[in-house]
């Protein structure tokens, strides 16, 4: 397996990466297998943590949490390190490629040569994998990209050990005990009750239905509390991050749908598809929510595009998302 | 293939995101559609616009395993997108 790596693009860097590096180890899973099995879809409106200034809006779980939820679901064992010194995590990363290892690694966006500058931004969770060195050059499969690329060693060591929020640490991390059978039924039921439990049990209003609620009554109050300028600040950000990022669009919920019809056929479970159709319903409406919000931002808002009309499709989405995940929970 | 897609998206996508300004004569479809070198000046709040109006009109999901930016990179790949996707009529 020297040298070669069976690179997929995928919509999102964690699951695209896990699904990569499961199938090099002989367990060949979908974006969407592996971001449900990770139970990756969440949602979290925390108006107190900002980033850029902005208060933080999220459609996912903690950067890390898909590839470890997988692994551990799936009985597979994993090395990850650190490390304080960048001449001490580049000789690491050469060892394990010397030993004909794929590594994934953490990495800062900014610091990758091979992203256009327009496309970079300050993000230090992005996940890629190293599969092997040409010359000082290293050979990269960046699951967000449709092809593997070749990453100069003096960028790569920038992007490890690039310095802010969640600083990566040079961190590195591969499979190590792969088993050799796999039942996937009892990890996909396991993961589904999770997402059921995260999206509606939680009783606190900034998590899952009840944070997408409690987004909708501060989206409504944004023009009078802030103004103009700042709500559209606000809301764009809200769109990006549903809609960028990585996310497959509509905040992860066609991913999350695919899953759901994968598991279906896998589970011979046929309420699942009818799930995973209510599913797509949702993201669509989650995308009548960006395209009213990007509308309002761009200042060519429509007749139903104000804040009080975004407002309402966010009530919509977690009326929705309330009902799909009290019905799904019923299938795990 | 000349059935008059690449022009009909043209339309759609100075409709959607309102470009005001006459297009360009000599256009190409290989220009880049979304970023700062993008003919219409548009950016990803006005793809998120593209993306919903192509699927409400050639019944197209641009969704999880393709991404947009690279469907949305021209025109002539959103074309070719929409021809390899779009259900058969009938």
């Amino acid at each position: 397996m020297r040298g070669i790596f069976p690179h997929r693009q995928s919509a999102h860097c964690e699951s695209g990466v896990t699904a990569n590096l499961l199938t090099h180890h002989g367990l060949p899973l979908s974006e969407a297998m592996t971001f449900g099995i990770g139970s990756g879809l969440f949602f979290a409106y925390l108006p107190f943590i900002r980033v850029n200034h902005l208060p933080l809006t999220t459609f996912r779980i903690a950067p890390g949490g898909i590839f470890n939820r997988v692994t551990k679901r799936l009985g597979i064992g994993v090395e990850s390190r650190t490390f304080r010194s960048e001449p001490q995590g580049m000789a690491e990363l050469d060892r394990l490629l010397a030993a004909g290892i794929a590594v994934g690694a953490q990495t800062g966006v900014f610091w990758l040569p091979y992203f256009p500058p327009a496309l970079r931004f300050h993000f230090n969770a992005h996940n890629l994998v190293v599969f092997g060195k040409a010359g000082d050059d290293y050979r990269i499969s960046d699951p967000v990209l449709g092809e593997p690329v070749l990453c100069p060693a003096a960028d790569l060591e920038r992007a490890r050990f690039a310095k802010g929020a969640l600083a990566p640490r040079g961190r590195i991390y591969h499979l190590a005990r792969v088993p050799a059978n796999i039942d996937l039924a009892s990890p996909i039921r396991e993961a589904i009750r999770e997402v059921c439990r995260v999206m509606v049990r939680i009783p606190v209003p900034l998590f899952g239905v009840r944070g997408i609620r409690l987004l909708a009554g501060q989206v409504e109050k944004w023009p009078a509390r802030l103004g103009d300028r700042k709500s559209i600040l606000y809301l764009g950000n809200v769109i990006r991050m549903q809609e960028e990022i990585g996310t497959g669009g509509g905040g992860f919920r066609f991913i999350y749908a695919a899953f759901l019809q994968e598991a279906a056929g896998l589970l011979g479970n046929g309420q699942l598809a009818d799930l995973s159709g209510r599913m797509t319903a949702v993201g669509d409406r989650w995308r009548d929510f960006a395209v009213a919000g990007a509308r309002h931002c761009k200042g060519r808002p429509g007749e139903h595009d104000d804040f009080a009309d975004l407002a309402r499709i966010l009530r919509d989405c977690a009326d929705l998302e309330d009902a799909l995940f009290r019905d799904l929970s019923k299938q795990a | 293939m000349d059935d008059g897609l690449e022009e009909e998206l043209f339309r759609l996508v100075a409709e959607t995101c309102r470009v005001t300004e006459p297009l360009p004569t000599g256009l190409s479809f290989d220009e880049p559609l979304i970023g700062p070198e993008s003919t219409f000046a548009l950016d990803s709040l006005d793809a998120v616009e593209i993306v919903v109006a192509v699927q409400r009109k050639y019944n197209v999901r641009i969704d999880a395993q393709e991404t947009s930016r690279q469907v949305l990179q021209s025109i002539a790949t959103l074309a070719a997108f929409i021809r390899s996707h779009r259900p058969e009529p009938g």
